[in-house]
């Protein structure tokens, strides 16, 4: 190849990137940034002139309660989220390399329908199907004979609209891990599982010693994706539950949208969306780590 | 494809132009059309009276285009805010009686003071034009006021075999456990409906929130707001209304329109979009204030209501304080008041009400009306929903006083964290 | 016995995934009566299409269905072709700081979209970009832009770089080479890539509500599908057409797309 290409080539390639990434979305990131360190309301977003306060907005957060509160639902929200995610997306996809091809096909076209389904419309659909009156679930649970569900309010307590968030986040999210994790799967050579057949393991075992480890990288990369995912999680819980009730589904992005856009704290919304970022940047340095030496 | 591409481009390009260059400012607007944009809240007033209104002033003002926007409640706060933070904000924007005071003390609302005595400001209604007053100036123009009664279906009420309205509380208990039978409910009252609840508090003597020594305090937690909130109970478990929902989800006219609902409580405007659902109910509604304790002395109510603001960012400051002035101006009050059953901005206008039952029902509330704590951030203490949540929690079976503690405690820390 | 128990999980997959969206189909055509029943239909026995009348005469739905679509489209063709570049020089080329590069490109997936509203709405008034399509498209199109990297680096890794460099021995300029020999292969990775993009930015209303303020005929159709269920809140039949509107063109553009990407949907992700 034409090496005196190479100098400039990358670079000129890589500018639209570059240019879009600094004006959307490097600025604005500056900006909010320098917001998080200001007194910066309703006054200051209409007039200008905000003052710097120093760390006061960053202290009123880690000193208050509520913040830690919203970061240990949030993890628990991701943890829960994201291990049903691994674990059911893994089984579908063991399921779908050992089923016939015209089943296969079918669950795949239904997996990729649900992942093609718009946020807001399955966020609708969930509304409907958990309403108390008429909701399709109230009448399944209490025609499986569990009577208390009849008009059961699942939007008036906190771990119920909880639970529908979760239901509602997995299903729309198995699609995508497990038709990832099929197409990992099949690039895996079968004369390995022949070979580790002879030698006696069964089927759990040799999931252990060969499917995993042959996929540890796709494991990593797709964990690593739903925990980002599901932490900024944000259009499903606020179309869902505005984060109630009881702030009991306000997580981060929640809590940050809620401080700014309603209490108009822009300066302390900001702050939360710094120390966000921070905290996702922590939970995968190590993945981060990764892709510089690959 | 190509083509289809390049043709997206195209607009595109000519959107940006459309919006990103256009300096108007009011003189080089005289010679041209100025288009005036005005916000008007969803259910404020029936499109028919916007229309006429829109014509009359468009014939009056030659080179002033109308665009009335009807906005919807949810999400209006980010909205008016965005808008007031703009460059090219809308010309007038109607904003309720509670959240005024937020947009006054941001700078971003244009200073009437000069305009009082013509817009004939010695007699407006004191709840709509001291949350429009900050430090003296006036932002807000008062523009019209409403209390909730209660909306009843005579037929039912007939059936029931009742002949007067009640007069006490107890009363009204009885006879909505008449009316809840068969199909019927006696009341169709949402669990959120929180203005109710602040009427029944105010009753009991209690306050959603007071101020101690300079700190706002939440008050939810006391003796009196508790009885207020336990009859609020009692009687919204006197129907069918959803517990975990305000009135406007769904919107309760529509509910009540079917003709299976005995009462709501509603501003006696309701009437009106009542029919506009469904005309079986002309002349079949009844209205009478909120009973109180004691028969001597009607329900205290929340008095509701709208202000006009002219945001600084109008590039149309005359054409909009003109129309500012036909909607606050004794014609138009009049129309609006009859149209809609509302109280007019000024004292002097509220004999066009009389003879109308809805609202001579609402002036008697009105004589007991309150409002809100007095402090710009109670607009974020509806904003977040606290308190319809701790009577979600509260009449599905949460512990009441924990759940009442809770929502105080978060009401101060709302009241107290500053601007 | 074992294919049995392995087919009947399979058809229970089946039917819990299809579920919610054949239950937001059948709604939408069921007539009122039958969605009030206390016992649900699951079949269409008397289809009706007066929901879908009711939500397509509420105002606005045609305005806000184009802006959508002009918004949606524009963004993810304009990430698609910028992602591209980028994909290719970062795998096909060397250079200083491509590592540097990778890693940022994955952080930018980080990013706290709701929080950055407000800056984001400075910069638009300060550039006089409010009330315009163009600065929502480019929002759209930032926050699609990392994935797209992601993926299509994904895709583009898995196409032997041997290919080209066959194709530029027989005398083909490079661009040549990557028209004829590339693009082929890559296709199904950039359909598949863009229906991830076209959902993405489908979804949005946060910005909608900021960015577009006095021309109301800007706005798009998150932001109708909201203040429709506003309105319409019981009407569950007509909330659910409206939904079935709103998810319509995504599942379209998947059934077209999937023809033709078939099993490749996400294979791009397996190199990831």
């Amino acid at each position: 190849m034409r090496a005196g290409h190479r100098s400039f080539w990358p670079f000129l390639l890589i500018a639209p990137t570059v240019a879009g990434g600094a004006f959307l979305l490097l600025y604005p990131m500056l900006k909010a940034a320098v917001i998080s360190f200001q007194h910066f309301r309703m006054g200051e977003l209409i007039r200008g002139g905000a003052t710097l306060v120093g760390l006061e907005n960053y202290a009123e957060l880690l000193g208050g309660t509520e913040f830690w509160q919203v970061v240990w639902r949030t993890v628990a929200w991701t943890a829960i989220n994201v291990v049903l995610i691994v674990v059911l997306s893994t089984g579908v996809a063991l399921m779908l390399v050992r089923l016939r091809r015209g089943l296969r096909l079918a669950v795949m076209s239904a997996l990729a329908l649900a992942w093609a389904t718009p946020i807001i419309a399955a966020t609708t659909i969930f509304q409907w199907l958990f309403q108390s009156e008429l909701g399709v679930v109230n009448w399944l649970l209490v025609t499986l004979g569990f009577d208390s569900f009849q008009g059961y309010t699942w939007f008036a307590d906190g771990t119920a609209t909880f639970a529908v968030l979760v239901i509602l986040v997995v299903w729309q999210s198995v699609p995508f891990a497990a038709l990832t994790l099929y197409a990992g799967l099949t690039t895996i050579p079968a004369e390995l599982y022949e070979s580790a057949r002879i030698d006696g393991g069964n089927g759990w075992q040799v999931f252990w010693k060969i499917t995993v480890p042959m996929l540890r990288q796709l494991f990593a990369l797709i964990a690593s994706l739903e925990v980002i995912w599901v932490a900024k999680c944000f259009p499903q819980i606020w179309v869902l539950s505005q984060g109630g009730p009881d702030d009991a589904t306000t997580t981060l992005p929640v809590y940050a949208f809620k401080i700014a856009r309603v209490l108009h704290r822009y300066d302390l919304g900001s702050a939360v969306a710094m120390l966000t970022v921070v905290i996702l940047a922590v939970a995968l340095v190590s993945n981060l780590r990764r892709m510089v030496r690959s | 494809m190509k083509y289809r591409i390049l043709a997206l481009a195209a607009v595109l390009a000519v959107g940006a132009c459309g919006t990103g260059a256009e300096p108007e400012t009011g003189a080089a607007a005289s010679g041209a059309p100025a288009k005036l944009t005005v916000w008007i809240m969803d259910g404020s007033v029936t499109q028919e009276l916007l229309k006429k209104f829109e014509t009359e002033h468009e014939d009056a003002h030659k080179g002033v285009d109308l665009d009335i926007q009807i906005q919807a409640w949810d999400g209006i706060g980010e909205r008016v805010t965005a808008a007031l933070a703009s460059t090219d904000a809308p010309d007038v924007i109607e904003v309720g009686n509670t959240q005024v005071a937020q947009y006054s003390s941001s700078g971003g609302v244009t200073d009437l003071t000069a305009k009082i005595a013509d817009l004939k400001g010695e007699d407006w209604l004191p709840g709509l034009a001291q949350p429009g007053n900050i430090d003296g100036k006036q932002y807000g123009i008062p523009w019209y006021a409403a209390n909730r009664v209660v909306v009843y279906n005579k037929d039912l009420f007939a059936e029931a075999g009742i002949k007067e309205p009640p007069k006490t509380r107890d009363e009204w208990l009885d006879i909505t456990t008449k009316l809840n039978k068969g199909g019927n409910q006696g009341i169709y009252l949402t669990g959120q409906t929180w203005y109710a609840l602040a009427g029944f508090i105010w009753d009991e003597g209690g306050d959603l929130a007071v101020q101690e020594g300079g700190r706002w305090k939440g008050a939810l937690d006391t003796p009196q707001a508790r009885a207020g909130m336990d009859f609020y109970q009692r009687l919204q478990a006197l129907g069918k209304g959803p517990k975990d929902a305000d009135e406007a989800n769904p919107p309760q006219h529509e509910v009540f329109a079917q003709g299976k609902v005995a009462q709501i409580i509603a501003v006696p405007g309701v009437a009106a979009r009542v029919l506009e659902v469904d005309d079986q109910l002309k002349d079949k509604m009844g209205f009478f204030p909120i009973p109180g304790k004691t028969a001597d002395k009607p329900g205290t109510v929340f008095t509701g209501g709208s202000d006009l603001i002219i945001p600084v960012a109008s590039q149309h400051q005359d054409e909009a304080y003109e129309l500012v002035k036909a909607l606050a101006g004794e014609k138009f009050q009049k129309e609006l008041a009859t149209t809609m059953s509302f109280v007019p901005n000024r004292t002097s206008l509220a004999g066009v009400l009389s003879g109308d039952e809805g609202t001579a029902a609402m002036a008697v509330g009105a004589a007991n009306g309150r409002a809100t704590p007095n402090t710009p951030n109670w607009a974020a203490v509806e904003a977040t929903s606290v308190i319809k949540q701790y009577m979600t929690a509260v009449l599905t079976g949460a512990d009441p006083a924990a759940e009442a503690k809770k929502v105080s405690e978060s009401i101060t820390t709302t009241l107290n964290s500053g601007s | 016995m074992k294919r049995l128990a392995l087919n009947a999980t399979a058809v229970a997959v089946l039917v819990t995934t299809v579920f919610p969206v054949y239950w937001m189909f059948l709604t939408a055509f069921k007539p009122t009566r039958d969605i009030q029943a206390a016992t649900p239909t699951f079949w269409p026995a008397d289809p009706t299409l007066e929901h879908f009348v009711t939500a397509v005469s509420a105002p606005g739905f045609w305005t806000y269905w184009r802006n959508s679509l002009l918004v949606t489209v524009a963004a993810v063709l304009i990430a698609l072709v910028v992602a591209l570049l980028a994909a290719f020089a970062m795998t096909r080329m060397r250079w200083r700081g491509r590592s540097a590069f990778v890693v940022a490109v994955f952080a930018a997936q980080m990013a706290p979209w709701e929080a950055l509203l407000v800056p984001v709405f400075i910069i638009a008034r300060d550039t006089d970009l409010l009330d315009s399509l163009a600065m929502l498209t480019g929002v759209y199109f930032m926050i699609t832009l990392p994935f797209t990297i992601v993926t299509l680096r994904g895709f583009l890794s898995a196409i032997p770089p041997e290919l080209e460099e066959a194709a530029q021995v027989d005398g083909c300029s490079r661009l040549v080479a990557f028209r004829r020999v590339i693009f082929p292969l890559l296709a199904p990775g950039l359909m598949a890539t863009s229906l991830f993009g076209f959902i993405t930015a489908w979804n949005e209303f946060a910005f909608v509500n900021v960015l577009i303020i006095k021309d109301q005929d800007k706005r798009t159709l998150p932001v109708w599908l909201s203040s429709f269920r506003d309105v319409f809140g019981t009407d569950w039949g007509a909330t659910m057409a409206a939904a079935s509107l709103f998810a319509l063109p995504a599942l379209l553009l998947f059934l077209f797309l999937q023809r033709r990407v078939g099993t490749g949907m996400t294979a791009g992700a397996v190199k990831g």
